[in-house]
């Protein structure tokens, strides 16, 4: 990958003895569907049976308490009852897909989605639910998805990031920047963080004048030259000076991609650039657009931020109504203008979109009488769109009420595998050895879901 | 048996001449290939390769016939392994030899290996091999292997690299200028002397059991009393422990000396890793929480495994290890061990200093208490009335909208179209607080009131408070009021859930609005009081009288704050001891057998059961596997001491897999010498600073780190040692030596860390960085506060691990942020400027003094000629503190020869 420029991890050459006998070099094991991600993650869990699945059945039931096999036993130990949804669902597109009032771009957009609503996480609480989605495992310090997308493809342009990350302006996701990190892989695979538009990554800005700055690569290419006339031939040595030359580019081709001057008036009011709801979070959605245009691999975007009140996220603990309302009035609108132009561009022809959260929403009341409802990851629902996709395509469901999936369960080990395998590589072979075990993003486990593939 | 041999045979027809090659050959082929797939807990197309029947039932061998075999068919045609890379021809060609030979399978994998596998033979000592002049041992092993391959040493690196090279090796920091004009043998006593030694040896040992200061997770709360651990690390270096009592410490320290809080804060090592305290704590999931206590035994039977044993227990927690003779029942025995042993923070005192730090602190906190009472009676009526208002307000603001702000005990509104009935009545069915209360409630515009106190602490959706709202005859009303006469402290609380009711027959009742109508207090930014605005509503006597109470308190607050702490440590906290069971799977909802403490079955220097049942304390369990590690016959414990310290001084280890010795992971490069060393370092009382002698002292540790083309050509790995190898500076060395460098380290030591990151975030904590600078961050970076997740741009781009995960090996990578990082980052620029002054300061105003003196202190040499011109033009064009800058920046520094 361009990213590393020599030194490598010391000690790799133990792996002779798995299928991997080096460092492997970056590219996809077989021909890819998209050659880029976008991944957007929405934190604190927006409810399924209040966007995408639609379930009549809540409007029948509502107020019946749930028995039997059904009881549930919330997160918080407070079950209420059945609970239909704030919002009317209406039916979109040639697919005819239920979607509710409370996301209208984005139900205009149906026909390019592909629906996975039988999403199952292995953990009720948002910590291990979090990071079995940004990394695969429940625990904290694995490599990120797109750390493992790095590895696996490398970087298409130099001068940036192989993986860029773009948090919700209003806070850091939960679990911070623990989401993006590079776990074991080497550090040239964490995602690199853009903040504000004058310096966008850490660091990034000469705190010296031009010229000084010029003066300063110069020297200290000559100095290094030297030194490396010393030690012939060491090639960590000459790769830090290839470090160096690329940092020069970067400072210069970080600050183009996120000047949107550029940018005209029908793609900022698309955008939602001309409303203070939507500016930032639709900046970041424009930013993820000319980021992949510039070969950055993977983008990943996040709508809502930690916890803490006034909350900043999609938990709905109390007041779904309030809360959902507040956070779709964000993110409904930039989302969907980033399909759309991803669409007219022709970019969704080699991207793939992954929008996801931890889990769903329980389809019964957070305690009787309440207008919350609790956490639920034995159904939920994500999309993807773009590359290699059926468009306008829903696989899998719950049952009747939203609770569990109930037909073609998909863990985050299989949802994992189905966009590696969009990318071009196979989750069984994109491995890294540590403390005794080839890892993977997807543990022992998971499965391409072919039905979802055009 | 070299390849072509090899080759030869296999063409020649000339099979079977071996016929038991099974375990050498066929096995480590099988289980490196195909058993990822092929076995254990994935059997892939139904083929499972872990024993001879379930091998033999696959029928994927015809024996004798290669050609008729599946497997042999596979293989050579490249469709196995599945997206791995081919075999080579000679393994194909092993493959064919077994079938043809009779495909005679050797015992089963796990049970073979108990006897065989090299790392559970115990180690003996080796002849060192004679060879003239020679006289270290680790020379002696290194020359006779270098030798078969017509190779030798490097020539002997200069007085300035070595002394470099010692310096950072052993403490991390660079030499000062009168290092450089000692003897290498007295440096090296000096500095295995020094307290920095401690400090550098045991950053790496925090790696390998992933020492972190917060929780990590959703809440990553903050452990503030961690850093005893890790303070009692570096003290166990610097006092150079022996190895079996730095073992047996870290297991059961608070067992040994329970009033200790030395000996306590070894046990940190067992809690020294991530806890989900979200899971463990607040959800009211059973299985979920069964679940994450089963994390919690798993994270200490991993952690101590890797560490001391480097093994990988770990795999056999949902089935038996696939490579190495674990069995999941020892999995789970060894998690019988932990039972006793929860995450927390406790106070660890004597009783006597117990009963001291109570007489002197008790009648102060009792002062503090009074004048607090007098404070709050000044204060709270005030600030309710403020918080009524500002409530009032807001739901004044919000009066057009259907949802009410939220609920609160001072004031709460609930609007509606207009009822009219006979009877009307509060139902409260949820609350939260301490004292939910409500002091008055009106129904408008009707004027019916509710004056006396209604309390509803108890109240639930089962059994609710039920109020009475009086009325004399039917009545309309469309809005109702309630808060309360005054709020005496945080545990006040709100009534949460409730209806208002109507009936015209007292009998059947409608509910007309209730708590629905207001947001959650979760979504809006809440009204507050500052102390501003409460000084200005207070009465002019009352905010007198404040300020001298307020005066009285700090006073009594100092004198608390005087009396000293009882220690506070965060480490192994006792925890009730539960029946273990093996789960099927790992699953807790398939709990199998019980089981009882024991250890490893595949290990035969002690038994691997305890002898205990379920009765057994928590003490028994520990100390008994404290025991089963500690133990001199146990032949993995020296062995992976010795060999971790190998691999940090030489960048490869014996084993390159420091914290894996088991088939996963490397072969030994150098058996002998590895079993040299371990007994070696047995013999010398497991002496960490003998071994470090031993291994400076050696003409390998001395070598040069020039490239050699012809020894590159044979062994580019430099596994033979052919060559020192250049080390790039790891995170906290580069940060120190900078600080170093500047004249701006500050030496002091241990105690709680120094923040490089901010906390933020609500409910859960966001750590940000922190742009400090000065003295206190001026530490070296082993007494940073280490908090989970990453975050510090510094020192995560230059690979310091997130310590979620355990790190026996850093990645070194080389990136373009990095070089932004050393090139921009402020902590940079903040020295470069410091190295400013210390350069104008040390050598005066001329250039030519500044370059020659950076030199010295940042590469301990005189510049060439052409440096010092490069230097000097650069200087007199821009700035000294820019020169600093870019020589933080250049290999020079970077790289210890």
């Amino acid at each position: 990958m361009l990213w590393e420029v020599g030194g490598g991890l010391a000690g790799v050459a133990l792996a002779q003895l798995e299928a991997q006998a080096a460092p492997r070099k970056p590219g996809p094991h077989f021909a890819p569907k998209a050659k880029n991600v976008i991944l957007i993650f929405l934190p604190g869990g927006i409810s399924h049976i209040d966007t995408f699945d639609y379930k009549p059945e809540l409007v029948k039931n509502h107020g019946k308490q749930t028995k039997g096999e059904n009881t549930i036993t919330p997160f918080f130990g407070k079950p209420g009852a059945v609970m239909k949804s704030p919002w009317e669902f209406k039916q979109y597109g040639q697919s005819g897909k239920w979607v509710s009032d409370l996301l209208p771009h984005l139900a205009q957009r149906a026909d390019d989605m592909t629906f996975f609503h039988s999403m199952v996480s292995r953990s009720n609480a948002h910590g291990p639910a979090i990071f079995q989605m940004s990394t695969g495992f429940i625990f904290q310090g694995f490599p990120s998805v797109g750390s493992w997308v790095s590895y696996g493809l490398g970087s298409e342009n130099q001068n940036l990031p192989s993986f860029v990350v773009l948090p919700d302006p209003r806070g850091l996701p939960p679990c911070g920047v623990a989401n993006w990190g590079n776990g074991f892989l080497p550090a040239q695979h964490q995602g690199v963080m853009f903040g504000d538009q004058k310096n966008p990554i850490a660091d990034l800005r000469a705190p010296v004048a031009a010229n000084v700055q010029a003066a300063s690569y110069d020297l200290l290419s000559q100095l290094n030259e030297e030194h490396l006339g010393a030690h012939a031939g060491d090639d960590a040595l000459a790769g830090r000076i290839r470090a160096y030359e690329m940092a020069a580019r970067m400072q210069v081709s970080a600050p183009e991609v996120t000047d949107i001057s550029g940018e005209n008036e029908a793609t900022r009011e698309l955008y939602g650039l001309n409303d203070p709801t939507t500016r930032a979070y639709g900046y970041n959605c424009l930013l993820a657009r000319r980021l992949v245009e510039r070969g950055v691999r993977c983008v990943q975007l996040f709508n809502g931020g930690h916890f803490g009140a006034p909350r900043i996220n999609w938990d709905g603990h109390e007041d779904l109504r309030a809360n959902h309302s507040r956070c779709a009035a964000v993110m409904d609108k930039p989302t969907a203008a980033l399909l759309k132009d991803l669409k007219q561009r022709g970019m969704l022809n080699d991207t793939v979109v992954v929008w996801t959260t931890e889990f769903g929403r329980l389809p019964i009341s957070e305690g009787i009488g309440e207008g919350g409802r609790d956490h639920n990851p034995e159904g939920f629902t994500a999309f993807m769109a773009g590359a290699g996709l059926k468009p306008g395509y829903s696989y899998g469901r719950t049952d009747e009420l939203g609770y569990k999936a109930a037909e073609n369960p998909v863990t985050l080990y299989d949802f994992h595998a189905t966009l590696l395998h969009l990318l071009g590589l196979d989750h069984t072979s994109l491995t890294w050895y540590h403390n005794g075990l080839q890892r993977r993003l997807t543990d022992v486990h998971g499965h391409v879901i072919k039905d979802v593939l055009a | 048996m070299p390849i072509l041999n090899r080759l030869l045979l296999f063409g020649l027809g000339i099979v079977a001449m071996r016929g038991a090659e099974f375990d050498r050959d066929v096995r480590p082929l099988l289980m490196a290939k195909c058993m990822r797939c092929h076995g254990g807990d994935r059997t892939a197309a139904g083929f499972d390769m872990t024993t001879a029947q379930s091998f033999a039932k696959s029928g994927v061998v015809v024996k004798g016939d290669p050609a008729a075999s599946k497997l042999f068919q596979f293989v050579s045609s490249g469709k196995m392994p599945m997206g791995g890379p081919r075999l080579s021809e000679e393994e194909v060609g092993l493959l064919g030899d077994w079938i043809r030979g009779g495909a005679a399978w050797g015992a089963d994998l796990a049970a073979a290996k108990k006897k065989t596998w090299w790392a559970f033979v115990p180690p003996s000592k080796p002849k060192v091999p004679k060879i003239d002049g020679v006289l270290n041992p680790i020379d002696a092993f290194l020359l006779a292997k270098l030798q078969t391959k017509g190779l030798a040493f490097s020539p002997r690196a200069n007085d300035r690299d070595l002394t470099r090279r010692l310096h950072f090796g052993l403490t991390g920091l660079p030499p000062s200028d009168a290092d450089y004009t000692r003897s290498y043998a007295e440096n090296v006593e000096k500095l295995l002397a020094s307290p920095a030694y401690g400090e550098r040896w045991a950053r790496y040992w925090l790696d390998v059991v992933r020492f972190g200061e917060t929780d990590g997770g959703e809440h990553n709360f903050e452990r503030f009393h961690a850093w005893r651990y890790r303070d009692y690390v570096i003290d166990a270096f610097n006092s150079d422990k022996p190895y079996t009592q730095f073992v047996r410490e870290q297991i059961t320290g608070d067992l040994l000396a329970p009033k200790d809080p030395q000996m306590v804060a070894a046990t940190g090592f067992l809690v020294a890793g991530p806890w989900d305290s979200v899971s463990a704590e607040l959800n009211k999931d059973a299985l979920m929480k069964k679940t994450a206590r089963m994390d919690e035994l798993d994270d200490m039977v991993t952690t101590t495994f890797h560490s001391f044993q480097a093994l990988t227990v770990n795999c056999a927690r949902c089935h038996d290890h696939k490579f190495d003779p674990i069995p999941t029942r020892d999995y789970y025995s060894l998690t019988a061990v932990f039972g006793g042993v929860g995450f927390g923070t406790r106070e660890v005192a004597t009783d006597a200093a117990k009963a001291a730090y109570e007489s002197a602190a008790k009648p102060l906190q009792a002062e503090i208490a009074r004048v607090q009472k007098e404070l709050d009676a000044i204060e709270l009526p005030v600030r309710t009335r403020l918080m009524r208002e500002r409530y009032q307000a807001l739901d004044e603001k919000r009066r057009d909208e259907k949802y009410r702000v939220p609920l609160s005990p001072f004031f709460n509104r609930n609007t509606f179209a207009p009822v009219t009935a006979k009877h009307f009545r509060l139902v409260i069915s949820g609350q939260s607080g301490k004292l939910p209360k409500i002091d008055e409630l009106e129904l408008r515009p009707a004027g019916l009131r509710v004056a006396s106190f209604i309390g509803a602490a108890n109240a639930t959706a089962a059994a609710p408070v039920i109020v009475s709202i009086p009325s004399s005859a039917p009545a309309t009303v469309s809005e109702m009021v309630w808060s309360t006469d005054r709020v005496t402290g945080k545990g006040d609380g709100t009534i949460r859930v409730y209806s208002l009711e109507a009936s015209d027959d007292g009998a059947n009742w409608r509910a007309i609005a209730g708590s629905l109508d207001h947001v959650s207090a979760n979504e809006l930014e809440l009204p507050s009081v500052s102390d501003k605005d409460l000084i200005a509503a207070l009465p002019a006597a009352g905010r007198q009288r404040r300020v001298d109470l307020l005066a009285e308190r700090d006073e009594w607050k100092k004198k608390l704050e005087a009396v000293p702490p009882l220690a506070m440590v965060y480490a192994a906290k006792p925890h009730p001891v539960e029946p273990a069971y093996l789960l099927e799977r790992g699953s807790v909802a398939k709990a199998k057998e019980e089981v009882f403490p024991g250890a490893l079955s595949a290990l035969a220097h002690r038994s691997a059961s305890f002898g205990f049942d379920a009765s057994a304390p928590d003490d028994k369990r520990r100390n008994a596997l404290a025991d089963w590690i500690a133990d001199s016959k146990n032949p993995l414990t020296a062995r992976v001491i010795v060999n971790r310290v190998w691999y940090y001084h030489f960048g490869n280890g014996i084993v390159n897999t420091p914290s894996d010795f088991g088939q996963m992971g490397d072969r030994p490069s150098h058996p002998e010498l590895l079993d040299w060393l371990a007994v070696s370092f047995m013999e010398n009382g497991w002496s960490l600073k003998w071994l470090q002698r031993q291994i400076v002292s050696s003409q390998a540790y001395q070598q040069s780190s020039a490239l050699n083309e012809k020894a590159f050509g044979l062994d580019a790995d430099n596994r033979l040692l052919w060559r020192m190898p250049l080390h790039r500076m790891d995170a906290e060395t580069l940060r120190d030596s900078i600080l170093a460098a500047t004249g701006s380290l500050n030496s002091e030591r241990g105690g709680p860390g120094f923040l490089l990151q901010k906390k933020g975030g609500g409910g859960s904590y966001i750590y940000d960085v922190l742009d400090n600078d000065g003295p206190p961050v001026w530490r070296r970076a082993v007494y940073r506060f280490v908090v989970r997740g990453g975050g510090r741009i510094f020192m995560d781009s230059f690979d310091c691990p997130d310590p979620s995960v355990a790190t026996p090996q850093r990645s070194n990578s080389n990136t373009p942020v990095q070089a932004l990082t050393l090139l921009n980052n402020t902590f940079v620029l903040k020295q470069s400027e410091r190295m400013a002054e210390r350069l104008t300061n040390e050598a005066g105003a001329g250039a030519a003094a500044q370059v020659a003196r950076a030199y010295s202190l940042l590469f301990g040499r005189a510049p060439s000629e052409k440096e010092l011109r490069a230097g000097v033009s650069f200087i007199a064009s821009h700035s000294l503190a820019a020169y600093a800058r870019v020589l933080f920046n250049t290999n020079e520094f970077l790289y210890t020869p």
